[in-house]
Order: C-alpha cells, then sequence, then structure tokens
C-alpha cells in the first residue's frame, strides 16, 4: 500500500492548513534552537500590538535528549511546526483538533487529552499557561496561551501550538520506532538520520569541550550586549540564541553545578529581555 | 415550580481547581438564594474537564412576598372620640395607598400608633439570577489565571460558553466575550455540535449522549466499577487512593478503562522507579507485582486499541529510558558519584555537596548520646547521601523526586550495610508537613542533620525567609527538625545543635537569629498538635525548653488537662501578678529567713521549701500532672501572702527581702512553665 501519511506529507498538509487559516508559512531560523520560540518569528512578534499569523518549521535541538539511536522515541533533535495566532481566536482549540483531522487522523478512534502543562522558559523570561496535547498517551503538541516574555506582560494574547512532528507521523503511519518512519516512499527517518543521531549523541555527551563553550558563551554574551548597546535588536537577538544553546550543551556535558545553572539562565535572560525591551521600543518609535 | 441550571464552559481546567471551584460556585449560588430568599428543593453541583455547574431544581418563580410597614400618626390623632378615622389616618393613608384593612396600631416606647402593614410581592427569580450570576462567576477565586483576549477577564483556562437556562428561558447575560445561552458542548471525541437544551432537565442526558457524564459522583463511581472489573479479569490488585480516584475524576468527561503490559524485563526496576514511570503518565493504575496496568482514558470505545497500544509504546519508550539510566548509574556505582560531589556547588559560598556531606558526618558525633543506632552507619550514610544527586536518574527531571531512594538502591548494590542503605533511602522524609517519618534511627538522625545543616546554610548565605519569600523552604525544613525530635524523643539539645553546626560551618554569625526562628517553628509545630498559643507560650516560657522538644510537648500536654479548672485559673491570675511585681527587679537576691516576719509570709516561704524537692523531683521524673497538683497547693498561700502582705513596702531591706521571696516561688513555678502567660476569659491577650 502506498504510504500517504509521509513525513515530509504533514510537514507539506500541515503547512497547507494554516496558511487557509490565515497564517504566513515562514521558514526555520538559521541557528540552533531549543524550541521554535526562539524563533524571532515568536519571540519578537508576540510582543506589542500588532496582530501576527505565523507558521513554520523549527529544527529544535535538545542535546540531553540523545540516546545514541537507542531509543525509539527519544532523539536529540526533532521537528517542530510551530504556528503563533495573535490574537488567539475564540475556537483555536477546535481549529487546532480540526487540523489533526486534516492529517488524517480520526479523533473518534483516539483519545486526545488536553493535560495541564504551565509552560515557562526561564531563559526567555516567558511563560503561559495551556497543555501538553497527548495522543494516545503520546505527547504530541504544547498548546500555550502566552502571558509574558521577555520579562514584559503581552498585550495581546497569542496562542503558541506546537506540533511534535516525528510522534504525530508515527502515529499516522502506526509505526512504533522513529528510525522506521517513512519520510518519502522509499527513505525511512533512520536513513536520513540515524548516523547523524548517534554522533551527535557522542558529540553531546561525550566530546564537546567544556571550557571552548564556555569560551564561546562569553563571548556571544558579550557581544549581544555591544549590539544591544548600539541598538542592533536583531542581530544581538542572534547571539542571545547562540548563548541559549551552548548553555544547553554544556548542560547535556553535565558541568553546570546547581547554583551555576541558575546563574547561566539568568545571563541568558538578560539577554533575551534586553532585545524584547529594544524591539518594542523599536516598534512604538 | 421552575428550574435552573448554570454551565460555565472552558477548555480543559487544571484538574485540581476544578472541585474547589464548581463547590464555591454551588454554595455561592445557594447563599444567593437563601439571602434573596427564593424557595428550591435542590442544588447539585456539577464539573468536568471542561465545565463547572450547577443544576437548581424545584425554584419558586419569585422571591418570598415580604411585608413592609410604614409608621403612621400617632393613634390618639388618628381616630376620633367617636374612633373614625380623622383627616390624619385618612391622608396617611392616600399618601401610602393604603386599605382600611392595611391599618393597624402598633404599640411602642413613645406611645401607641397607627402604622399601614401591607405585602410587596417578590421580585422574580429570573430577574435576580440576571442580575446577580455574573457577579458570581468573576468572585470566583483560584490559585491561578490568564487572560486569552482583550476584555482582560480572569479565568484558569478560556471561559468558552455558558448555559444559564431558567426553565425554558435563556438568561442572556454577557460575560468577557461569551453570551450566556441554552448551547453546551458535547465531548470533542464525539462532536463539535453544540447540544440544543429546550429546559434544564433534559441536561444530564442529553449530555451523556454526547459523551459526557456531567455529575462527578456518578462519573467516580463508574471509574471505580471501571477498574474493579478491569481488576479482576486481570487477576491483578490495582494500587490507588482516592486522591488518584479523584485526579482521574477531574481529567475524564467519560472513563473509559484499557488494561495494559509492559516487558517483563522491567521488573528488575526498583518499585519506586515503576510507580514514578506509571504516575507520571496520570490516570494509570498499577497492578502490584507484576507488568500490568489499568490506565483510564476519556474518549470514545472504538478508541480502546489505539490507546492500548499508544500507551504501551510510550510506557516502553519510558521505562526503557529508566532502565538505561538505571544500569548506567550501577555501572557507575556510589563511589564515583560522590568522587563527583566535590565538583558541586552546593549554596554560594557554602562549598562543594561533598563538604556538606562530610560537614553532615562530623555532626553525626553529636547524637552520642541517644541510644539504639549504629553511629559507624550514620556517619557512612551521611558522607553517602548527596551522591546520588550526580546519578544519571536523579539528573533526569522525571525523577529527581527519587532522590535519597535511588542512593540507597546504589548503596546497596556498592556493598554497603542495609542500614547504611536505608538511611540514605530515608533521609528526605518528611518531604511535607504530614509526610510520613523515617523508620530507622540512622534515616531520623541523618534527616534531622541534613534538615538543619539546611537551615543554617540558608541563613549564612543570606536566604533567611520572609514571609512571602522561602525559595530553599527553610520553614519547612526547620518544621521537620521538630517534627522529628519529638516524634523521636531525642533529648538533644536544639540550641547546642545550632551552635555545633555553626562551628562546623566555622562563620560568624548571631546564633539566636536562628534560636529565634526554631522557638518559632516549634510554636507552631506544637499548635499544629492541638496546643493553645497560650498553653505553647507558657511552657516555652521555661528556661530549658530546646533541650528536649518531646517533654516541652509533653508539658503542653499535662497543661491542657489542667487549664479549665477554676483552681489553676486563680492560680494563673497569681501568678500574673507575681510577674507584674517582679517587673524591672533584675538582681536576684537570696531570702533572708530572719527578715520573714509576717505570717502569710513565713506560711509561703515554708511551703515553698516543703515542694520545691519534691517538684524537681516530679520533673525529673516527668510527672507533669503531679507537679501541677502540687503547684496548685500553692495557691492559698500566695493568695493569703498578697492579702496580707504589703510587698512593695517603705522599708527597703523588707521590700527586697519580699521581692526575693516571691522571685523564689516564681523560679519553683518556672520549673515546670510560666503561668502568667495564659490568657483568662475575658482578659486581653498579652502577647
Amino acid at each position: 500500500m502506498k504510504k500517504v501519511h509521509t513525513f515530509e506529507n504533514v510537514i507539506l498538509n500541515l503547512k497547507k492548513f494554516w496558511q487557509d487559516e490565515g497564517c504566513l508559512i515562514f521558514e526555520p531560523y538559521n541557528s540552533e534552537v531549543g524550541a521554535g520560540t526562539f524563533n524571532p518569528a515568536t519571540f519578537l512578534r508576540i510582543l506589542g500590538p500588532k496582530p501576527w499569523h505565523v507558521c513554520y518549521l523549527e529544527i529544535s535541538k535538545r542535546p540531553r535528549d540523545g540516546r545514541y539511536a537507542k531509543n525509539p522515541l527519544r532523539f536529540q533533535q526533532f521537528y517542530q511546526c510551530q504556528v503563533i495566532k495573535k490574537p488567539s481566536p475564540k475556537d483555536i482549540q477546535k481549529t487546532y483538533l480540526q487540523s489533526l483531522e486534516f492529517l488524517g487522523l480520526k479523533l473518534k478512534e483516539h483519545e486526545i487529552r488536553f493535560v495541564e502543562d504551565d509552560w515557562e522558559s526561564p531563559t526567555l523570561g516567558a511563560w503561559g499557561l495551556g497543555w501538553e496535547v497527548w495522543l494516545d498517551g503520546l505527547e504530541i503538541t504544547q498548546f500555550t496561551y502566552f502571558q509574558q516574555a521577555g520579562g514584559i506582560d503581552l498585550e495581546m494574547i497569542p496562542v503558541e501550538i506546537t506540533y511534535g512532528l516525528e510522534r504525530i507521523t508515527m502515529i499516522l503511519q502506526d509505526v512504533p520506532s522513529v528510525f522506521d518512519l517513512m519520510w518519502n516512499n522509499t527513505l525511512t527517518w533512520g536513513d536520513v538520520y540515524r548516523q547523524n543521531e548517534i554522533e551527535y549523541s557522542r558529540y553531546n555527551f561525550e566530546s564537546a569541550p567544556p571550557e571552548m563553550l564556555t569560551t564561546l558563551f562569553n563571548s556571544y554574551e558579550k557581544e549581544a550586549v555591544r549590539l544591544f548597546e548600539e541598538g542592533l535588536v536583531y542581530p544581538g537577538y542572534d547571539h542571545a540564541v547562540k548563548c541559549s544553546h551552548l548553555f544547553n550543551l554544556l548542560e547535556a556535558r553535565g558541568v553546570i553545578s546547581i547554583s551555576e545553572r541558575a546563574k547561566y539562565i539568568g545571563r541568558v535572560r538578560a539577554l533575551a529581555n534586553k532585545a524584547a525591551e529594544l524591539y518594542l521600543r523599536g516598534e512604538s518609535e | 415550580m421552575i428550574d435552573f441550571l448554570l454551565e460555565i464552559g472552558f477548555e480543559e481546567f487544571p484538574p485540581h481547581f476544578l472541585k474547589p471551584a464548581a463547590d464555591d460556585l454551588t454554595l455561592k449560588i445557594e447563599e444567593l438564594l437563601k439571602n434573596k430568599k427564593i424557595f428550591h428543593r435542590s442544588v447539585r453541583t456539577i464539573y468536568t474537564p471542561r465545565r463547572i455547574g450547577a443544576i437548581v431544581l424545584g425554584l419558586s418563580r419569585r422571591q418570598k412576598a415580604q411585608i413592609i410597614e410604614i409608621q403612621g400618626p400617632p393613634k390618639k390623632f388618628a381616630y376620633d372620640a367617636k374612633g373614625k378615622p380623622t383627616d390624619k389616618l385618612l391622608g396617611f393613608m392616600k399618601a401610602n395607598n393604603l386599605k382600611s384593612n392595611e391599618v393597624v396600631s402598633k404599640r411602642t416606647q413613645k406611645g401607641d400608633y397607627v402604622c399601614g402593614r401591607k405585602e410587596i410581592a417578590g421580585a422574580a427569580t429570573e430577574d435576580i439570577l440576571h442580575e446577580n450570576v455574573p457577579a458570581i462567576i468573576k468572585s470566583l477565586e483560584f490559585p491561578k489565571t490568564m487572560v486569552w483576549n482583550e476584555d482582560n477577564v480572569r479565568f484558569p483556562r478560556p471561559i468558552r460558553w455558558i448555559v444559564a437556562l431558567l426553565d425554558r428561558k435563556p438568561l442572556r447575560f454577557s460575560y468577557g466575550d461569551v453570551q450566556a445561552n441554552r448551547y453546551s458542548w458535547p465531548n470533542q471525541h464525539f462532536s463539535f455540535k453544540p447540544i440544543r437544551l429546550d429546559k434544564p432537565r433534559e441536561y444530564m442526558n442529553f449530555l451523556r449522549h454526547g459523551g459526557v457524564i456531567v455529575d462527578p459522583h456518578e462519573r467516580k463511581k463508574t471509574i471505580l466499577t471501571r477498574i474493579k472489573q478491569a481488576a479482576a479479569k486481570a487477576e491483578g490488585k490495582p494500587v490507588y487512593n482516592n486522591e488518584m480516584i479523584e485526579e482521574i475524576n477531574c481529567t475524564t468527561e467519560y472513563p473509559e478503562v484499557v488494561t495494559g503490559e509492559f516487558d517483563e524485563k522491567y521488573k528488575s526496576l526498583p518499585e519506586e522507579v515503576l510507580m514514578s514511570v506509571l504516575r507520571a503518565h496520570g490516570n494509570v493504575i498499577w497492578m502490584q507485582g507484576t507488568n500490568k496496568y489499568i490506565y483510564v482514558f476519556s474518549a470514545k470505545k472504538k478508541a480502546l486499541q489505539n490507546v492500548q497500544k499508544g500507551y504501551g509504546r510510550v510506557m516502553d519508550s519510558r521505562l526503557q529510558d529508566a532502565l538505561f539510566f538505571y544500569q548506567n548509574d550501577m555501572n557507575t556505582g556510589l563511589q564515583k558519584m560522590l568522587e563527583e560531589t566535590k565538583g558541586m556547588m552546593w549554596l554560594e559560598n557554602l562549598g562543594t555537596l561533598f563538604d556538606k556531606a562530610a560537614r553532615l558526618a562530623k555532626f553525626a558525633e553529636e547524637f552520642k548520646p541517644v541510644p539504639e543506632f549504629d553511629i559507624a552507619a550514620l556517619k557512612q550514610a551521611a558522607r553517602l547521601c548527596k551522591a546520588d544527586l550526580l546519578s544519571e536518574m536523579v539528573r533526569e527531571k522525571e525523577f529527581t523526586s527519587l532522590q535519597g531512594i535511588m542512593g540507597g538502591y546504589y548503596a546497596q548494590s556498592s556493598g554497603e550495610s542495609e542500614r547504611v542503605a536505608r538511611a540514605i533511602a530515608e533521609h528526605y522524609l518528611p518531604r511535607f508537613i504530614g509526610d510520613e517519618l523515617p523508620k530507622s534511627a540512622e534515616g531520623a538522625l541523618l534527616s534531622i542533620t541534613d534538615k538543619l545543616d539546611n537551615v543554617v546554610g540558608a541563613f549564612l548565605s543570606g536566604n533567611r525567609p520572609s514571609s512571602s519569600y522561602d525559595p530553599l523552604a527553610v520553614r519547612r525544613n526547620g518544621y521537620a527538625v521538630v517534627n522529628l525530635l519529638d516524634a523521636r524523643g531525642l533529648n538533644i539539645s536544639l540550641f547546642h545543635a545550632i551552635d555545633r553546626m555553626l562551628s562546623l560551618y566555622g562563620k560568624d554569625f548571631d546564633a539566636r537569629i536562628l534560636t529565634g526562628f526554631f522557638e518559632e517553628r516549634v510554636a507552631r509545630y506544637l499548635q499544629d498538635k492541638g496546643y493553645r498559643y497560650d498553653e505553647v507560650n507558657a511552657v516555652l516560657a521555661h528556661t530549658a525548653w530546646d533541650a528536649d522538644i518531646a517533654d516541652t510537648s509533653r508539658r503542653c500536654e499535662a497543661l491542657k488537662g489542667f487549664r479549665d479548672s477554676p483552681e489553676f485559673i486563680k492560680l494563673a491570675i497569681g501568678q500574673k501578678r507575681v510577674r507584674n511585681i517582679l517587673k524591672g527587679v533584675e538582681k536576684k537576691l537570696a531570702v533572708d529567713n530572719e527578715l520573714v516576719t509576717e505570717g502569710a509570709e513565713k506560711a509561703l516561704l515554708q511551703k515553698g521549701k516543703q515542694i520545691s524537692t519534691k517538684i524537681l523531683t516530679l520533673v525529673a521524673q516527668k510527672a507533669y500532672p503531679d507537679v501541677l497538683r502540687l503547684l496548685l497547693e500553692m495557691r492559698p498561700v500566695i493568695d493569703k501572702f498578697f492579702d496580707d502582705v504589703l510587698v512593695m513596702c517603705e522599708d527597703k531591706k523588707l521590700r527586697e527581702n519580699r521581692l526575693a521571696l516571691v522571685s523564689y516561688i516564681h523560679d519553683l513555678f518556672l520549673q515546670f512553665a510560666d503561668f502568667s502567660e495564659i490568657v483568662i476569659e475575658g482578659e486581653k491577650t498579652s502577647r
């Protein structure tokens, strides 16, 4: 039987669905991020009073989640489909469920649970209330009404919907392991990414040099501060995002202690808060 | 008689907010009906993850009629000699639209008056509900709320619909951007179409067809029945408590169950790890000793196969993760983790986790007088107890709550004794007020040490708790220390322990700040045990309360038994006089027998001397009711003394000697407690 729910089709279909819902179709960020929220198309655009509707693919890097390609559901890099609707529409939950049906999921044959999850990103000074969405027990989406970003109360409340694409496709294709996921009609996810997973697991846990990562963190932090002083918000924010990824790598290497951890987070947050503040100032001018 | 249905519909609520919110809503509606004198037969609370509400049956259409009275002229001006109404009365009746049978006479303090008395019809129930229900919704309180649109309405999750149906008529008020109406919404697994309600009595059945059991009691019963059936079929013994069932009840609209199995190989994981994986998945109930579990879900029955498969896969992935961490940790061994704690800062400027553990081990010496424990085991457990914080398992967010427990397993596998392993496993207990306590002596002592160290460390690193800020949970730690000292009956001086801990840190710090902190914790703890605050204050005024918390608690118990007797109250009043007289007296003088001249004075001294040795003996035996009985014997001589003898007399020598005598008697009482702290009914509190 021909697989219609290929990984690439799911991506294309979701974009199509949200395009019809009035979203701008954007593309991934050009630097490592832990979540689509870090993309300026979310973090900066959710600030201020202007409406913003966007949908994009994001490749999220979670160094600590690598399992050397040995766990069927855990890997250090995964694809997210990120949707922002600002302001949040009244029937957004229904629209979200319809998007799953659009992908070919029959809601009557599954259990969808909205599990309380107060989402928070301490590094972005952002938080919101919402849920993890579980499809037959598997978390497939994060659904959040943002309340604050960059330490600033949001003027217009956006809803963020972040789909975990590999997991949704696994259910659509009914395969228990991500490595067996059909990417197109001939290649699997494993064909494309298995070696990448093994090597990155080694890099993240064993090989990444902590001294270099620390040095880079310090340099990028300094550069971000300098750029903010010059009023260059986007380049400055870019460097804040780089710091965030370096912090994730340092954490995966297990070299950050409990009290140091809080300090690193505080340093990245300070940069993110600054970016948010400058962005808003530019918007109001 | 009519019925009323109110349903507030929202996106999935935080489970823990649900029942309190629904109860609050019902209560407020009942209060409204009572205050407005609207008769009703019954009120029923409803809640599901997506709605809270109330069904009121048998309402009257109107408020109860009210009788009003209008004061008229004095009776003597209202009627003429023949008993006919005067113009004055007629004018009053006309002005107030009164008929002659509505005029009555009334006797008041100022004489007889006429007054108009008439019944006015009550307002319509509809108008009252329409006016008050929005305010009731607004008055609901929650631990955490959000905004979702420009209306800035706050609620835990967005409100999406409101049903307010009075018999056949919807009350059309609006709340934020929602207009109340007659349309409810079904379980989203069943349909996206609204359910039209013509009258409240259709509600429960129509919603049932829409995949929603709105009555929480019925839903809970269904859940329990289904679990029991599934367990019987699988021949397993499900492990659950009421709290778990209530949580399931708050996350399901239409409960169905499915039985699942995990691979036998995961049974090698510690039971706590298994439970933790299953519990993290909400609504999962393990069948003890087996590789089977029951999952309660909220969807259509035909989802069963997919749910079973999906949960099986998720569980397998999580258990695989757990097994992966566990095996890695076993290979690493506790010794290596211990080495790694040398690189892990504990608190700012207070050294590493390794340093902390070393300090705990040194402190163990303090417990030498405690009978029946193994000091070598305690020291070894102290050195190792923080090592598991470096294990892969505990470092993983999902399993952080297994700190200590994992340390126990890892200690055992690296050849430590059962006692050592057990102490490590138990040393975080109690984790919250009311939590279980360590069962082993070593576990309890290590817990006390660790928590005392947490408290002292927090104060030293500038994390002293304030009313709203206590990030290191210093209060909870302090409370647990007190709780354990009492429960274990340890006569370890708290003040001495604080000094010792400070000296182990080698930092300069005012110990009085810490003793003050612990005094507050002890007071709170004793009050939680059921002693009144003045009883606690009286006992804490006795000088050595910190030496033995269990003893302090026992004194409160004795005091509690006596405080209401009339004799005791007189004694307490006497002690208040003593305290007042001794106010400002600083130097303590010995009583000079030569200067004790008056009869009542002599009697007091004699009685005091007569019982003093006995009191000391009884205090040593902790026979506190006997001590109290003995002190009560002092009452007549004390009263007589104050009646007959002027303490503050002119003669300086006599005065000082009498003060010395009073002070001597006061000290006798302080062997037990300071009764002047006891608040006597009708007297203002002194503290």
